[in-house]
C-alpha cells in the first residue's frame, strides 16, 4: 500500500515522463542552462515560504528536517551558501517535491515531479524575455501549442499597497481581495481603511485589469506613482523583446505571493485544463540579490496532454544472444528469448504485440 | 460527458439558489439549459451544460476546472478554503454564519459543534480562542440543547429557527450571500464569454 496522494508510474506512464525530461533537460542545455542536483531531505526551517505544508522529521540529533517542497528556495539557498550569486549563472534541474496538504485531485498530489530552471547573479527585462521564451519553448516541447502564458506584475500590486501606507494586516487583506478579483469585498475594505482618490480608483481596477496586451494601455490611464510607473515600464520592456508568435496574456491583478516576486510572475493555461502547467518570475532580493526562473509541473502537463495507453513493443523476439548482438547493433529494438519453447515464445510475442521472431538461422514464422 | 465539446460549463448548488441562480443569469443574457426530468443530473444546450451540485461540491468542480464557473455561497467558500476568483456578490441568499448559545450561557466557549469546522477554527485562532471543533451534519442546533457542545457555529438567515429554539445569536462571524465563482484558467481563457457575463451580474447586482 503507498500513501494517498503518492502513484506508481507504469510502463507508459513513467516512460512517457522520462521521454519529456530528457527533451526538457536537452532545450533547457541548448539555451546554456547547466544541470544542477540538490539535496531532498533540507533542515527545517520556520521562514521557508512553504515550511506550514511541509513534511518534517526528527533525525537522530533530534534536529528537524524537511522534505523539499519547493525547487526555487532550494535553489536560491544553494546559490547563497556557494556564493554564486555574484555572476550570471543558469541552472536546470529536475526531481521530486512533497507537499504534506495538497488538495488531492487531477493534477495534485502529494508526491510530484518538477522541472525548471533558474537564472541568477543578473537582472533585468531582457533575461525575463529570455525565461517567458523558454517557458513557450518548453510548452511547445511537450506537445502543448495551445497553451498560454498569462504574466502578472506582483510588484505593482506591491507598490500600490505600498502607496496607502497600511499597516501589514490591512494590506493582506487587501491583497486577498485583489488575487479573488473579489471587487464587492475590495472595495468595502478600501472604504473602512479610508484609501481615497486615485489610488482607490487604481487599486480598485486591479483586480480587472486581465486580457490581451490593450491592459497595459489602461493600465497607463490609472493615477500610478513613481515606483508603480517604473514596475509597467519594465514590463513594457519585457514585451516588447518576446518573440514573434509569443502573444502572451496579462493579469496586473495577479498578486500571488506579492511580497516574494519583486517583478514580473508568470503561468501558462491550455484549455480544458483548469490547473497552471508552470509557475515562475522574478525574486530579486528573495535570499539572494537576482535570481528569476520557472518550474514545469510534470504530472500536470501529461495531465493535460494524455499519456499514450501503451509503448511501442520491441520489434524483434531474438532467440539466441548473438542474433539478439546483432540486430541491436543496427538500432533495431530486441528483446531475447528466456526459453527453447517456440509455441511459447510465438504465444508471448503475440500478447506483447512483438512483429518478428528471428534466430540463428533467420526469420522464424511469429 | 464530454465538457470539450461545451462552449461553458456551470456549476450550480440543487435547490432555491438555483432557481436565482437560473434568473440572474438569465437577466445578464444568458439562457442556461433546463432540466429534461427528475433524475437530470447535468443538462445542456446551446454550447452550456450545467452541472447540478451539492452546494459545498460547486468550489471542487471550479478549482480543478471540470466547471468553468458556478454559484455559490461565501458560507460554503469560506470552508472550503479553494483557490477561485470570486468576482461578483450575486446578493441572493443572503445569510450569517453566527455562534449561537443558549441565553445563560456564560461560561467560556470549550466545545463547538459546526457544520463548517474549517472556518470556525479559523476564526478561534484569529481571536486566540482554544475549543474543541465537532463537525455535524445537520439539525446542529441541537447539539447545544442537547448538551454535545456549548456553542454552534451555523447559518442564520431570519434567526426565526433560533429563537423557537430558545437560543441565542451572540456574534456574528461572517456575512454570506451567494458569490460568481470562476476558475483560474477559465477566466483568462474563455474571457471572450466570461468576461461580458461578469460585467452584466455585476450591472444587476448594483
Amino acid at each position: 500500500m503507498i500513501p494517498e496522494g503518492t502513484r506508481y508510474h507504469l510502463p507508459p506512464e513513467a516512460a512517457a515522463r522520462l521521454d519529456l525530461q530528457e527533451r526538457w533537460r536537452a532545450l533547457f542545455a541548448s539555451w546554456g542552462y547547466d544541470p544542477v542536483e540538490l539535496p531532498v531531505l533540507e533542515v527545517y526551517d520556520p521562514e521557508h515560504p512553504l515550511a506550514a505544508r511541509a513534511f518534517k522529521m526528527v533525525d537522530k540529533s533530534g534536529r528537524v528536517l524537511a522534505l523539499r517542497a519547493e525547487f526555487t528556495t532550494a535553489v536560491i539557498r544553494m546559490v547563497a551558501s556557494e556564493g554564486l550569486g555574484e555572476e550570471l549563472h543558469r541552472f536546470q534541474y529536475a526531481g521530486r517535491l512533497w507537499l504534506r496538504d495538497s488538495e488531492i485531485g487531477p493534477g495534485r498530489l502529494r508526491e510530484f515531479a518538477q522541472m525548471g530552471v533558474e537564472a541568477v547573479g543578473a537582472s533585468g527585462p531582457r533575461l525575463d524575455a529570455e525565461l517567458l521564451e523558454l517557458a513557450w519553448e518548453a510548452l511547445k516541447t511537450a506537445d502543448l501549442p495551445d497553451a498560454r502564458l498569462e504574466v502578472g506584475l506582483p510588484a505593482l500590486v506591491a507598490d500600490l499597497l505600498a502607496a496607502t501606507e497600511l499597516a501589514a494586516g490591512p494590506r493582506s487583506s487587501l491583497h486577498a481581495a485583489i488575487e479573488r478579483k473579489n471587487i464587492p469585498e475590495l472595495a468595502e475594505l478600501l472604504a473602512d481603511y479610508g484609501v481615497r482618490g486615485g489610488l482607490r480608483r487604481a487599486v480598485l481596477a486591479l483586480p480587472d485589469l486581465y486580457g490581451g496586451i490593450e491592459v497595459l494601455a489602461a493600465a497607463r490611464r490609472l493615477e500610478l506613482g513613481p515606483a508603480a510607473r517604473d514596475d509597467l515600464d519594465w514590463l513594457e520592456e519585457v514585451l516588447a523583446l518576446l518573440p514573434p508568435g509569443l502573444e502572451v496574456l496579462l493579469d496586473l491583478g495577479m498578486a500571488r505571493a506579492y511580497d516574494y516576486y519583486s517583478g514580473i510572475h508568470f503561468r501558462a493555461y491550455t484549455p480544458d485544463f483548469g490547473l497552471p502547467l508552470l509557475g515562475g518570475g522574478r525574486y530579486d532580493g528573495a535570499g539572494t540579490r537576482y535570481a528569476a526562473g520557472f518550474a514545469l509541473g510534470l504530472e500536470r502537463i501529461l495531465e493535460a496532454r494524455g499519456v499514450p495507453r501503451e509503448l511501442a513493443a520491441p520489434q524483434v523476439l531474438a532467440l539466441d544472444p548473438g542474433t539478439a548482438r546483432r540486430l541491436r547493433a543496427t538500432g533495431v529494438r530486441v528483446e531475447l528469448a528466456w526459453t527453447d519453447d517456440l509455441e511459447e515464445l510465438r504465444d508471448y510475442a503475440r500478447r506483447r504485440g512483438i512483429a518478428r521472431i528471428s534466430g540463428p538461422e533467420g526469420e522464424v514464422s511469429p | 460527458m464530454n465538457r470539450a465539446g461545451f462552449e461553458l460549463t456551470v456549476a450550480l448548488p440543487k435547490g432555491r439558489m438555483m432557481a436565482d441562480s437560473y434568473a440572474a443569469f438569465s437577466r445578464a443574457g444568458i439562457e442556461l439549459p433546463r432540466a429534461r426530468g427528475e433524475r437530470d443530473l447535468w443538462h445542456s444546450g446551446g454550447g452550456l451544460a450545467v452541472l447540478e451540485l451539492r452546494g459545498a461540491d460547486v468550489p471542487t468542480y471550479v478549482d480543478l476546472g471540470i466547471a468553468d464557473l458556478g454559484v455559490v455561497g461565501r458560507d460554503i467558500l469560506l470552508e472550503a478554503g479553494r483557490d477561485l476568483y470570486e468576482p461578483v456578490d450575486l446578493g441572493f441568499g443572503a445569510c450569517r454564519l453566527s455562534l449561537i448559545r443558549l441565553p445563560e450561557a456564560v461560561t467560556p466557549v470549550r466545545r463547538i459543534a459546526s457544520k463548517y469546522p474549517r472556518f470556525t477554527q479559523s476564526w478561534l485562532r484569529s481571536r486566540g480562542m482554544v475549543a474543541d471543533v465537532v463537525k455535524l451534519h445537520g439539525n446542529v442546533e441541537l447539539a447545544v440543547l442537547a448538551g454535545l457542545a456549548d456553542a454552534v457555529v451555523d447559518v442564520v438567515q431570519t434567526g426565526a429557527t433560533l429563537r423557537a429554539a430558545g437560543l441565542v445569536e451572540v456574534e456574528v462571524l461572517a456575512r454570506s450571500s451567494a458569490r460568481l465563482v470562476v476558475n483560474k484558467s477559465a477566466l483568462k481563457l474563455k474571457r471572450d464569454v466570461i468576461r461580458p457575463l461578469i460585467d452584466n451580474l455585476r450591472a444587476l447586482a448594483t
